[in-house]
């Protein structure tokens, strides 16, 4: 399977392949884009172009639902999930690689374990415990359950384990103190990690919605893809088509926009949430 | 010393705190609900086994099941081969290929709910795109989302377009693990395409394609937002998934503990189905 | 250390975003309207009024937290634990799910209140706003009785003098609709539109008015109990059966950008007095529509009766003056100022004078449109009495989809599997 090999023939059959398959990802997100721009009576029937294109769609969502205020209250509750977790993660991380502990072991295997369940064993309990908490519809219900990520503290201490012990025993003899060691050491060292960590904890809290759904009714609570969602099955869109794919599409550009800037950070970090075994 | 004893445990302190009340406490509660009816506002009552009882009995949950492994069943092989074969395309020496991977990405970037708000556009029957489409061909309209027959299979066909970009990015890695001397020396002994790919790509991506299965197999079992969005479960129920159906029990009735019994039972079932799926590619394999 | 202090602040900012206003005070009532506009400005206005007239006791008034319905919220606020002292729109159905779980105030034990549900309520309604226990915990306040809406001219091209009354005039005009506006073979003109989702309360829209019309205002569920398989479910459930067969409602949802009825693509429509206001804004040019009662079986006589999305006031046990509260309740459903209510929002009081009282037939001369509801009030049925009331519609769904949509199964053997699954609801 080389170059040298591969004939013109076959190699033009690969690229067609290739944009056939580009085609079947690509297009149904431009005809989203031109039919959120289109005037409702040419939904039906463009296939490319519509007849005129105007922001009539995007103004009736920002009138009829609260979408800014859904978008702040994502990215308040992404980031700090986010920033939690790469703090407690690489603590856990830590602990796990350069400490020998009474216990080390059965924590390593509690997270394998942990992580192989299944959310749907824990969803009703954990609802339970948010009402009793008195956290429904508020940030706290949104944030506090997803702190820790088993997947996250894999990644820190396979990441850990790479950095050699002789730079954290210097640091120690200099007296720094461990967490110092961890917070300004270490981790200015572990970016990659720290990036897969951050973008996989971030993509799977901004894309949730069964769990916002569940715990917040409030609407100036409400993140964005929830806010979404609930516009398109209740009434509020009053089944306009452009209104509804408008919608649609505010919710993808803020993750469109940071894929096309860190593309291959967003393809690796996500593929290694394969390495969980 | 008695203080740097301390200190892996003060690390791991919020993982021990975030577990008991986030992982044990409602895995716990979650046994203790099963033999309880509650609907939250009035006192938990005891009932037994009684919400086993009723769940046997309860056909909606039942063909909720079977519904989640139809759409496995599937999502998952068409996933699997899909995937491999961009896979192996992408693997070959061509150039932009860093262009195509970006783009068989983007669905799985995206919220699953634009996906599932765009493709309802997409099947519509009236006006859909490929309804258009066929019409062009000639060919009989589909009912899409309405066909009862028809419905999961096209919730499946959207999941797969979904998600393929990250099997897709899965394989690739898989297939660079592959040796090339194998497949010189398979070369020199006059293997065709299909042997090569038979008896030394499979083989060497066998742990890929077990991880494929598992994870595409979790990710069926969690499906949700799509028939919520787009049927509601209809129509006659085909696409009610498990999960839409613990949905409806949990939040919609408040039988909190008939709806922790549901979950507790698919749990199981998921266990199962993950174990065979293990046993039976590693005896194949 | 410097970490430790940044996580305590973000720990801190968000227990304060999380805080809840603490909304009991000593002496007043705090209540909650829906938020619907128009009822806000009759809150509103009840509200300043009651301030006014009682400043020892006051009202404090603010609409249900915007959510994805009412029901929801007052769900979460109950289970929560910070419901308000009183609600003003609580669906009838809803009510004996919460008075079981002991939520609520029977009313019937305050001072003067059975006095004040007789004059306002007949007897048949204060019978179905009576708990199995016997205790009464709602005010019986508004309905939007569900009607027949038609157009004008779609009906009168069909040759039909007056709007069927009967099932078999409603199959006629469908054929003959169906017929004249076959297109290439394809149908573009329809009779009338259905959900054909499975969501429960879409049954309010459809099957449960045509079965209280049929029934003369027969009970769901009697004292924990399926009662609906008789032969009014069976026959509302094959007339439906028909339509859809025929194709005389569609079966896709109609998902283009203007409203069915309105842009004359459906003749007729089963809904409540909201759509006065919304056909009003949007209707076309020389647009004609009334409204008629709902269809009936051939054979039928007597009064028809249909459902009446019955909301109700309610006094929640957190509460810690109910005399209070009761009090402004009954202020707040005083003829005078239901009279205000009725203008502000074009929903009807649910009380015997409606059609009697001068001040509101003032209303009804300058709001033609309303009258024929007005005239079906004194026949409304509101939900029965059960606390899984939402499920027991949830199953007559999912058969109404077998049988009435697709076809699968016989009306009867439908409704009979409906009852059965029903009892296997109301036993648990």
């Amino acid at each position: 399977m080389n170059l040298k090999r591969l004939s013109g023939i076959k190699k033009t059959a690969a690229y067609i392949f290739l944009f056939i398959g580009a085609a079947a990802f690509v297009y149904p997100f431009i005809w989203m884009l031109m039919a959120s721009l289109a005037p409702e009576k040419d939904i039906a029937s463009f296939a490319l172009w519509p007849t005129s294109i105007g922001l009539g769609s995007y103004v009736q969502v920002f009138e009829k639902i609260p979408v800014l205020r859904a978008f702040l209250n994502s990215m308040i509750v992404s980031l700090t999930v986010t920033f939690f977790v790469v703090v407690f993660s690489s603590m856990t991380g830590f602990a796990l690689t350069h400490y020998e502990f009474k216990g080390r072991d059965a924590v390593f295997y509690i997270i394998i374990f942990t992580m192989s369940l299944p959310f749907q064993l824990t969803l009703i309990p954990q609802y339970i415990l948010m009402v009793k908490l008195g956290w429904t519809d508020s940030y706290l219900a949104l944030t506090v359950p997803y702190f820790i990520s088993g997947l996250g503290i894999i990644i820190f201490r396979q990441y850990f384990k790479t950095i050699p012990r002789d730079l954290f025993d210097a640091a120690r003899i200099d007296g720094c103190s461990d967490l110092k060691i961890l917070f300004s050491i270490l981790l200015p060292n572990a970016k990659p990690a720290i990036i897969t960590v951050a973008i996989l904890t971030f993509m799977g809290v901004w894309n949730d919605v069964l769990w916002p759904i569940i715990v917040i009714r409030n609407e100036n609570l409400m993140t964005l893809p929830q806010l979404i969602t609930l516009f398109a099955v209740g009434g509020k869109a009053e089944s306009q088509l452009g209104v509804k794919l408008a919608s649609a599409v505010l919710l993808a550009v803020p993750v469109v926009v940071a894929y096309s800037f860190f593309q291959k950070y967003f393809i690796t970090s996500m593929a290694s949430s394969g390495m969980k075994e | 010393m008695g203080k740097k004893k301390l200190t892996p445990y003060l690390l791991i302190a919020p993982y021990i705190i975030h577990f008991g009340l986030f992982v044990a406490f409602p895995v716990v509660f979650s046994l203790v609900l099963v033999f309880h009816r509650w609907n939250i506002i009035s006192p938990m009552e005891y009932v037994g086994p009684g919400n086993f009882i009723r769940l046997l009995g309860d056909t909606f949950f039942w063909q909720s099941v079977l519904n989640t492994l139809y759409f496995i069943l599937i999502h998952v092989p068409l996933q699997l081969l899909i995937a491999i074969s961009f896979a192996l395309i992408l693997n070959l020496p061509l150039r932009m290929l860093g262009v195509f991977r970006a783009i068989y990405f983007l669905p799985v970037v995206v919220s699953g709910v634009v996906v599932t708000i765009l493709w309802q556009q997409l099947f519509g029957y009236e006006n859909g795109i490929l309804n258009r489409l066929l019409t062009y061909l000639t060919l009989p309209r589909i009912g899409w989302l309405t066909d009862p027959d028809i419905a999961m299979p096209s919730i499946a066909i959207m999941a797969t377009w979904k998600n393929v970009g990250l099997y897709i990015i899965l394989f690739l890695t898989g297939l660079q693990t592959v040796p090339v001397q194998l497949y010189e020396s398979a070369d020199l002994e006059g293997a065709t395409a299909w042997q090569k790919f038979r008896h030394i790509t499979i083989p060497m991506i066998n742990p890929t394609i077990l991880l494929v299965l598992v994870l595409s197999t979790i990710g069926g079992f969690s499906l949700f937002i799509e028939p919520y969005v787009m049927t509601g479960g209809g129509p006659l129920s085909r696409t009610l998934s498990s999960v839409l159906y613990i949905y409806k029990q949990g939040f919609f009735f408040y039988h909190m503990g008939y709806a922790a019994t549901m979950g507790v039972t698919l749990t199981a079932i998921i266990l199962v189905v993950v174990i065979i799926q293990k046993k039976y590619v590693e005896r194949n394999t | 250390m410097k970490y430790i202090v940044l996580i305590s602040v973000i720990f801190l900012s968000l227990s304060v975003f999380s805080c809840r206003e603490n909304i009991n005070e000593r002496n007043g009532v705090l209540y909650w309207s829906s938020n619907n506009t128009d009822e806000i400005t009759y809150a509103r206005f009840i509200v300043e009024k009651w301030n006014r007239d009682n400043p020892g006791k006051q009202v404090r008034f603010q609409p249900v937290p915007e959510g994805q319905s009412s029901e929801e919220v007052i769900l979460a606020a109950v289970v929560g634990g910070t419901t308000p002292d009183v609600y003003s729109n609580m669906w009838q159905g809803d009510v004996e799910y919460y008075a079981r779980a002991g939520k609520l105030v029977a009313l019937d034990t305050l001072e003067g209140f059975m006095d004040f549900l007789n004059a306002r309520c007949d007897s048949a309604v204060i019978k179905e706003v009576t708990s199995r226990d016997g205790h009464i915990y709602q005010i019986p306040w508004k309905i939007n009785p569900i009607m027949m809406i038609y157009n004008k001219k779609m009906l009168a091209k069909t040759g039909l003098k007056s709007p069927p009354r009967t099932y078999t005039e409603f199959l006629k005009m469908a054929g003959i609709i169906q017929k004249a506006s076959l297109v290439g073979g394809r149908v573009t003109k329809w009779a009338g539109y259905a959900e054909v989702q499975v969501t429960w309360w879409q049954r309010w829209f459809d099957y449960y008015p045509l079965y209280l019309s049929a029934s003369g205002g027969a009970k769901l569920v009697n004292a924990d109990t399926a009662v609906f398989d008789n032969k009014y479910s069976v026959s509302t459930f094959a007339f439906l059966q028909k339509i859809f067969k025929n194709n005389y409602f569609p079966t896709d949802r109609l998902s283009s950008g203007q409203d069915p009825f309105l842009s004359g693509m459906i003749a007729t429509r089963f809904t409540g007095p909201w759509e006065i206001v919304h056909a009003e804004k949007f209707k076309p040019e020389g647009f004609e529509y009334d409204f008629a009662p709902m269809p009936v079986p051939d054979d039928h006589s007597g009064p028809q009766y249909t459902y009446g999305d019955t909301k109700n006031l309610v006094i929640f046990k957190t509460c810690k003056n109910p005399l209070t509260a009761w009090y402004f309740l009954r202020e707040f459903c005083r003829l005078e100022n239901e009279a205000v209510f009725l203008k502000i929002t074009n929903q009807l009081p649910r009380r015997k004078d409606l059609t009697s009282d001068p001040l509101f037939s003032n209303y009804f001369a300058a709001n033609p449109l309303m009258i024929p509801f007005a005239k079906q009030a004194r026949y409304v049925i509101g939900p029965d009495n059960s606390p899984v009331l939402k499920e027991v519609f949830d199953v007559i769904s999912a058969e109404y989809e077998q049988c009435v949509v697709y076809s699968k199964k016989s009306p009867a053997s439908a409704v009979k599997d409906a009852a059965h699954s029903a009892n296997l609801v109301l036993m648990q």
